[in-house]
């Protein structure tokens, strides 16, 4: 140890690093296993975390990731960071450290990452460290040291590094903060925000945080989690409350319930003391709670004792202290009155008692465990997105179209929807249609389990695989037609409803704007309300956004889907929009700050302001009639647009004439 | 491919070595790979200049790679492996206009040849023999030992057998007995038994342009077949000048105008160097790579230049680096062969991965547990690599390995 100084070190570091900068894109493999010895090595030296994060920059387009994991960091997960740091493999341990200090340099502007602006780069590591908070406070907590191995003073030191280098004032403040962020898109699947929650339980329990601003915040959420009603207020453990449960009188039982549901509501998360009191109620003929327990308003209630069996059996199946969180998802479903539907309702008995192909099992059993049978498990997830259409996210998938495809049937087609998982389910094979040709799926049963993207709820474990097998076949028979294949294949992939007038700002061959003007007035004649007629969307519509990070650079192109538009509190236009990756709320730059909470959006919608959003918009359908018809939109503001787009994601895509000349031409 | 200099020669290297293209894209030369077909998706994947060939045994179609390789305008050929020295031979003859050169390639592919070759050049060379089946190993292995006036139950001195064709360690059997005989499948024949030689074997990396030596490094094995570092220690460097002088014969007796020769060497304790067998491209044991961390050139590149006509002298000069006193340090590496029968898992000895001295690795975690006996001297399952001022500090280092189980 005597000769390890850091300058040696230092000076190894600093050959392979540059062996790495220099070799080819083909062979940079060989050069990262020598750059992460040398780095692991540094790490935990005194000074060795603060150098490596100096080369942050350096080794992330020296191309230390190409080829891994962490490739891609704007789809990395921040709840697999844990994971990685106890796998107790040191390679796996330095690339994920090294991967945070490259976030670090990201979200302090000392590094550019397509992909990653800043502004995520810092929620990234907000949740990075709230999920790890034992890793931070009051010293070493014994068995995430147990877990962590050697690796222990290593990850210690880039946690303080991440820990100074955010910035933050009050930790707990800006962890809850971004906590109540997340949750205001209800998203479906709440694992790493539970895990965020508990930290900050143990944390407040242990007296740790000083903090009083965020407290009483901090506090709600974890009551919310782990005591939401007075005879859980303590956290007493399931057969205790049980317990309790039976103890009471009817008065006091109603209480429970509606505190449940008020919980439930208000901050988005569903304790698991309140799913055993779903079946704890049905068990012991308390029924009648189920309503109150819901929170159901009229409307849920009505459903409610319409389809009284259908409904006792959805709880009695799908609803677990393990898949606790679907009691929102199902209350949420019968507000919303999809089960009115004619097919809904048998197609959900149809799920109740699905047999599932041993692929599928597995495949279940493998991503969520077997605490819950398979079946159950798929139910709650099929609830899960019938109730919080807009909830889903592509979890690290980096293709974002299959996410974005189920969220628009559950939202517009759910029957549609529960026919493709039964599918997927029973036969291990989709079949869809292109231009009358079938597309199957099948074969991807074979794929390796260890492939596959597990890290999102049950429907997309299941389907997405499926799904992005029959898209990329889509794809391919188009791909010689001469124009963007998503012309033809975003119709015949998710359905009939999607406009036929295709209309893209770019051209294919240059990747140049063209007839930009054009574009822009078709969209507000589609879609703005004071120039299409008053016309409201009917059906949800997929389009394609040029992404840009807060300096309003070009980061890559994205799926979304249209939802509605409409005016906000304040009257302004705004457009709303569903967004399949995990976390909407971005900085595009330009001042174009996509909103999630606050300007009138529903659950799991972000929004723009009209013209903000129209200047990322480089696709989107419509029907032929409406882009004709409607009235010219203002002049001003289209070319406010224009100057909008030029400034940021098309500043290398006008060709010759510059915006304000063409204006001047006209 | 980036942007090369037009001035320059345009190189067909023979050969698929990820560690080779990647050097020469970077250089300044204009290039095509020649290598078997199933590279060639990777290649256009990553816009590598290909052209698919297979090198079976020489035969009539030779003339036809030949020929293409001339029509595009390619000057000369670079072999990376034994198997395409004798290609690149008769490649050259044609594309140099010197029919020569496919000769002096055949000395480079037949250790046979090779010793009588360097023996009728004045060479010092061992006692050797070809052998064509069991009963010639038998007669050679008792007719060395009888020469050693060896008794009926001494031990006795072992034999050398290997390919004639093959590179390295490959095929190398040491026969001590007529058992060691008998293990020998009579596929591996026709052999080259050769008499065993106690004494430092080291090799030789030697750059030459113009016959002359450009750039000649001493690579020091601390065990045969299991570890060797660059530059060699100051006790084996002293002979520099002698091993010089050695090389400068090889120079002559194999006719060599250019390109990159990698002997091997025996210094016997009386101070007589034995010369063992050449090669005529890069040397196994990544000894490249060492030379490139010990003196900061890339050795691919610098063979690219040995092999170019168009080359220059003053490119020569400010290419090379002085040889010893320009070196930053030394860089070896160790060869990891497990050492138990039954193994669980990879494991870097604590006091070799606190090392100071210590590098990286390039080693798998195994995917089985039994480990397949070893025949002949095999193949090690990667390399550990040190780097550091001390030679001395290093070769104990290299041996002490021996001693550590990175397999447990």
């Amino acid at each position: 140890m005597s000769e390890w100084d850091l300058g040696k070190l230092a000076e190894k570091f600093e050959h392979v690093l540059s062996q790495l900068e220099q070799a080819r894109r083909f062979n940079k493999q060989r050069y990262q296993a020598a750059t992460l010895e040398a780095a692991a090595r540094l790490l935990p030296l005194e000074g060795g975390v603060e150098l490596l994060f100096e080369h942050a920059a350096r080794y992330d387009r020296a191309g230390l990731f190409v080829d891994t994991a962490w490739d891609n960091p704007e789809t990395l997960l921040p709840g697999l960071v844990r994971t990685s740091l106890e796998s107790g493999d040191r390679v796996t341990v330095t690339i994920e450290l090294l991967s945070e200090l490259r976030l670090l340099a990201l979200a302090r502007g000392l590094h550019c990452h397509a992909g990653v602006p800043g502004e995520q780069a810092r929620h990234f590591l907000t949740q990075v460290l709230a999920l790890n908070l034992d890793y931070l406070l009051a010293g070493p907590a014994e068995s995430s040291r147990v877990r962590l191995g050697n690796s222990a003073p290593a990850v210690d030191r880039v946690f303080r590094l991440l820990l100074a280098g955010i910035d933050f004032a009050d930790i707990l403040g800006s962890l809850v903060t971004e906590i109540q962020r997340m949750l205001a898109q209800r998203p479906i699947q709440v694992d790493s925000i539970k895990s965020m929650i508990t930290q900050i339980a143990v944390a407040r329990a242990r007296g740790d945080d000083a903090s009083e601003s965020a407290g009483a915040e901090a506090d709600l959420l974890v009551r919310a989690l782990f005591g939401p009603s007075s005879s859980c207020a303590d956290d007493p453990g399931l057969d205790v409350f049980e317990q309790r449960l039976a103890a009471l009188e009817p008065d006091g039982l109603l209480a429970e319930a509606r505190q449940f549901a008020e919980h439930m509501h208000g901050v988005g998360l569903v304790s698991d003391y309140h799913a055993q009191f779903l079946r704890w109620a049905l068990a012991s003929g308390r029924e009648e709670l189920l309503a109150d327990a819901l929170g159901l308003s009229s409307t849920g209630i009505d459903v409610l004792r319409c389809y009284q069996q259908l409904v006792h059996r959805l709880v009695g199946r799908a609803v677990h202290p393990q898949t606790a969180q679907c009691v929102y998802s199902l209350a949420m479903m019968l507000e919303s009155g999809v089960l009115y539907a004619p097919p809904i309702a048998p197609a959900l008995w149809r799920q109740i008692d699905l047999p599932l192909s041993p692929h599928c099992e597995t495949l279940l059993t493998f991503a969520f465990g077997n605490a819950v049978p398979a079946t159950d498990r798929l139910l709650a997830g099929a609830l899960a997105i019938l109730g919080q259409p807009l909830g889903i996210g592509q979890g690290n998938n980096p293709t974002c179209q299959s996410a974005r495809a189920i969220s628009m049937w559950a939202y517009n087609d759910p029957d549609y929807l529960l026919y493709l998982i039964q599918q997927a389910a029973r036969f291990d094979e989709v079949v869809m249609h292109f231009e009358g040709t079938p597309i199957s799926s099948a074969g991807v049963a074979a794929t390796d389990l260890r492939q596959l993207p597990l890290d999102t709820d049950p429907v997309s474990v299941l389907l997405v695989p499926h799904l992005d097998k029959i898209y990329h076949h889509m794809g391919q028979l188009c791909a010689d037609r001469g124009d963007d294949p998503h012309r033809w294949v975003n119709p015949e992939f998710h359905g009939w409803w999607v406009g036929r007038s295709f209309n893209l700002a770019v051209d294919l061959e240059s990747g140049q704007l063209t007839a930009y003007r054009d574009f822009i007035s078709r969209f507000y004649r589609s879609y703005h309300p004071y120039y299409n007629g008053n016309q409201p969307i009917i059906h949800p519509q997929p389009a394609g956004l040029a992404i840009t990070d807060s300096n309003g650079a070009f980061v890559g192109w994205h799926a979304i889907t249209l939802i509605r538009v409409a005016l906000d509190q304040e009257g302004a236009m705004r457009v709303y929009f569903f967004n399949p990756n995990n976390d909407s709320g971005q900085n595009w730059g330009g001042g174009v700050q996509v909103s999630t909470d606050g300007h009138g959006e529903r659950h799991g919608e972000s929004s723009l302001p009209f013209a903000e959003l129209v200047s990322r918009l480089y696709l989107f359908h419509a029907e032929a009639e409406n882009s004709q018809a409607g009235s010219e939109p203002e002049r001003g503001e289209v070319t406010e647009v224009m100057q909008m787009a030029v400034g940021s994601w098309a500043s290398s895509r006008v060709q010759g004439v510059p915006a304000e000349n063409e204006e001047k031409e006209n | 491919m980036g942007n090369y200099d037009r001035s320059k020669g345009y190189v067909a290297i023979l050969g698929w070595s990820l560690n080779a293209i990647d050097a020469i894209d970077r250089f300044d030369r204009r290039y095509v790979i020649v290598a078997p077909p199933w590279a060639e998706e990777y290649a256009n994947r990553y816009d590598i200049p290909f052209i698919s060939w297979n090198f079976e045994r020489l035969n009539e179609r030779s003339m036809e790679i030949a020929q293409r390789l001339k029509d595009e305008g390619v000057d000369v050929a670079i072999p990376l492996y034994e198997e395409t020295v004798e290609w690149a031979g008769a490649i050259n003859s044609v594309l140099l206009g010197n029919p020569r050169l496919m000769g002096q390639a055949l000395l480079f592919r037949d250790k046979a040849l090779m010793k009588r070759r360097a023996q009728l050049g004045g060479i010092r060379v061992g006692i050797f023999e070809e052998a064509q089946d069991k009963s010639d190993v038998i007669r050679f292995l008792t007719r060395v030992n009888q020469a050693l006036l060896k008794l009926d139950g001494d031990p006795n001195d072992p034999i050398h057998l290997k390919a004639f064709d093959k590179a390295g360690c490959l095929g190398h059997r040491v026969v001590r007995t007529a058992d060691d005989v008998d293990n020998i499948p009579e596929d591996e024949f026709p052999v080259l038994m050769e008499s065993h030689l106690d004494g430092w074997e080291f090799a030789v990396e030697a750059f030459i342009k113009d016959r002359k030596i450009q750039f000649m490094n001493i690579s020091e094995y601390v065990t045969l077949g299991y570890s060797v570092f660059v530059p060699a220690t100051p006790d084996l460097e002293k002979w520099r000048p002698r091993v010089k002088e050695e090389i400068e014969k090889l120079i002559e007796a194999f006719d060599i105008d250019f390109g990159f020769i990698h002997p091997e060497y025996f210094v016997t304790s009386d101070g007589k160097m034995y010369f063992g067998e050449v090669a005529y491209r890069p040397p196994g044991f990544n000894a490249f790579e060492l030379i490139e961390r010990a003196y900061g050139f890339n050795a691919y590149q610098a063979m690219v230049m040995m092999f170019d006509p168009k080359t220059t002298d003053e490119e020569i000069a400010e290419f090379f680096p002085r040889e010893v006193v320009d070196a930053k340090g030394h860089a070896g590496c160790f060869g990891v062969y497990p050492r138990r029968r039954v193994i669980n898992e990879l494991k870097i000895p604590d006091d070799t991965a606190q090392d100071a001295y210590f590098e990286f690795h390039e080693l798998q975690s195994p995917m089985q547990n039994k480990v397949p006996k070893r025949s002949a001297f095999g193949t090690h399952w990667g390399l550990v690599y040190f780097f550091g001022d001390d030679p001395y500090r290093l070769r104990d280092l290299l041996k002490a390995q021996e001693e550590l189980d990175y397999y447990i």
